[in-house]
């Protein structure tokens, strides 16, 4: 055999495998969505059904109006709200507080910013379990359990370390020479952070705020702890709830799957529009940490 | 959704609104405190930046960290106050619970099965993205997709899959079964398969995102040791055992300490899928029903600080064992 042969060989070994990978990667995710398509009795038939016929769009939309029956008053709507108004208003104020305490870490000198900063890079070890009980009794004693605020208002105190720690690396690469132009003509701090800073780390801001909204959008262990009453429940826990009442009976799997869908789609849409940022955070912390 | 929207939104926004307003003000007074008591601009403009973070790390990690260490001595049930028990709830769970120590070996063999593995499939994987193949960013893309896809959603997705008598697996696997006579395995209720279905899930979720990572190690080994290497005459497998390995052994490294740490906190995943009562649950969650379905705070707190040595102890070996294999190139031996 020749290096040639070998080579072209080699290579379409490569690829065959590539492939495979990628369909046991794609395979589960297209069985979600024909689930999702059947009608009840094509649900458990052998031989497989692998395009569901009839197509029930339905389904989707049912499997809401059922939601709505079992958790009172968690319509499709209600519940998409709820998931948004989790999401956002906490990464608003998640990335208003990284980007300004980054710029602390970032570019000034002071007592106790070492401590500060290797307390924050400590706690990313901490298991989240472990502080789950106190922090449930400041809020219990705020008579705040039950309502959205533990899941979006501590969001203003920093959020994750590992946010904090990429924005800091990211404005540690911005040159300096412009800040202190702008000091030299006389603006302040505040000025400077506004004027400058913000309109620099967009690209920054823009990468963070996506990895932040996957994280909340997925997160189950926060409304799990803090929210009770169904009605306001995020869509991950209105999964939960769903499977627990549709297990009892013939498993609605169609249903199940459709919500699930509905759950995963809008983080799909987002990631494939904005994958570079999801990448590059990613490999940021593995790379160069 | 009126109603909802008075109730419940309203109200937390607003509360969100003024503790945002509150934070600025006790920046700026903080600012104005330090100013007075003649600390230089610069220092105190930092310190007043990081000070969100400071507050929170006090009020939602440090007081957290250091109460629940209390509480693990403790008997609460959040009514009363705490009453002092001693190390009762560490002998409780040491020698009279039955669920710990099942709890324990499945959390701890859930992670010793899945990291390797893990690891493995995707050493394999990036090796091959890292060959002069086309569109690389395609298949980028699409290995990491099961990464950013809610846990709750792959988990049901794979019970589904994992169904006995109607999934898609027992299904498949159905011609090899009647080939040799078996009875379809029983995935949710097998002790020693049910072990397997979240490893497997979490393989399917985590090896594409961690070649990608690891790809970016395999892409920073300078090209030039691989010419010299040629022109020793040194074979494929050579290369990858004396080049390869030691080059990305700091990726790897870091795969290996967030997949460890990350195992042994495994928590959403066991909400989807149901495990024999014998078994025990994984820590994390046997934690959260000790405190929020049981009341039993202390109890739980105590098993967090447990859990919070295991994986301090075990994260601890393996840095110590990383000087014997992880190769940093500008360090000084």
């Amino acid at each position: 055999m020749t290096p040639k042969i070998r080579e072209l060989l080699f290579q379409l070994f490569t690829y065959i495998v590539l492939v495979a990978v990628g369909l046991i990667i794609l395979f589960p995710c297209l069985i979600m969505l024909t689930t999702s398509l059947k009608a009840d009795v094509n649900l458990f038939q052998v031989p497989i059904q692998w395009i569901p016929d009839p197509v029930m769009w339905s389904n989707y939309s049912e499997a809401f109006v059922k939601m709505d029956q079992i958790a009172h008053g968690l319509t499709f709507v209600r519940v998409l709200v709820n998931t948004l108004f989790i999401t956002l208003l906490g990464m608003v104020s998640e990335l208003c507080a990284v980007s300004v305490v980054a710029y602390g870490f970032a570019r000034f000198r002071f007592t106790g910013r070492k401590v500060i900063f290797f307390t924050m890079l400590a706690t990313m070890m901490l298991p989240g379990i472990i502080c789950i009980i106190p922090s449930f009794m400041i809020w219990k004693g705020l008579g705040l359990i039950d309502t959205y605020d533990p899941l979006v208002t501590a969001a203003w105190l920093g959020g994750g370390a590992w946010a904090v720690f990429l924005m800091r690396q990211f404005m540690m690469n911005i040159p300096q020479e412009m800040e202190e132009a702008a000091t030299i003509d006389g603006a302040n701090t505040l000025q400077i952070f506004y004027l400058i800073i913000i309109p620099m780390i967009k690209p920054a801001l823009l990468a963070l705020g996506v990895l932040i909204f996957q994280g909340r959008w997925n997160d189950f262990m926060g409304p799990l702890i803090y929210i009770n009453t169904a009605a306001k429940f995020p869509l991950v826990m209105a999964i939960k709830f769903f499977q627990e009442s549709l297990s009892h009976e013939a498993p609605k799997w169609n249903y199940m799957m459709a919500v699930s869908a509905v759950l995963a789609l809008p983080i799909l849409i987002l990631y494939f529009s904005a994958q570079r940022y999801f990448i590059e955070g990613l490999n940021v912390g593995a790379v160069k940490g | 959704m009126i109603q909802g929207f008075l109730s419940d939104y309203l109200p937390t926004t607003l509360r969100w609104a003024l503790v945002g307003i509150v934070l600025v003000a006790l920046m700026a007074a903080t600012y104005w405190v330090l100013r007075r008591f003649k600390v230089k601009h610069g220092s105190a403009v930092g310190f007043v930046f990081v000070l969100p973070m400071t507050l929170g790390l006090l009020i939602f990690t440090l007081f957290p960290f250091l109460f629940s260490f209390y509480l693990s001595f403790t008997e609460f049930n959040m009514f009363q106050a705490p009453t002092w028990v001693g190390l009762a709830n560490y002998t409780q769970m040491f020698t009279n619970d039955t669920y710990f120590w099942p709890s324990c070996s499945l959390t701890l063999k859930y992670a010793l099965y899945s990291v390797p593995l893990s690891l493995i499939a995707s050493v394999a994987v990036a090796l091959l993205l890292n060959r002069p193949i086309k569109v690389v960013g395609f298949w980028r893309t699409l290995y990491y997709v099961p990464a950013v896809l809610p846990a709750a959603a792959t988990m049901l997705l794979w019970r589904w899959m994992f169904a006995p008598n109607s999934g898609l697996i027992n299904y498949m696997l159905s011609p090899f079964l009647l080939l040799f006579g078996l009875q379809p395995p029983e995935w949710y209720t097998d002790p020693q398969l049910v072990l397997s279905v979240f490893v497997i899930t979490s393989l399917w979720g985590v090896f594409g995102a961690n070649s990608v990572i690891l790809l970016a190690g395999l892409k920073n080994v300078p090209t030039e040791l691989y010419e010299a290497a040629n022109l020793d005459g040194a074979g494929m497998l050579q290369k990858f055992r004396h080049i390869t390995l030691p080059m990305i052994s700091p990726t790897l490294f870091y795969t290996l300490i967030t997949g460890i740490i990350g195992a042994l906190q495994i928590f959403t995943q066991a909400f989807f899928m149901t495990i024999p009562a014998n078994m025990g649950t994984f820590l994390s969650v046997r934690i959260y029903q000790e405190a929020f379905a049981f009341g039993h705070y202390g109890y739980a707190a105590a098993m967090a600080w447990f859990m919070l040595i295991c994986i301090f102890v075990l994260t601890l070996i393996v840095f110590k064992s990383s000087s014997a294999w992880v190769y940093y190139e500008n360090e000084a031996k």
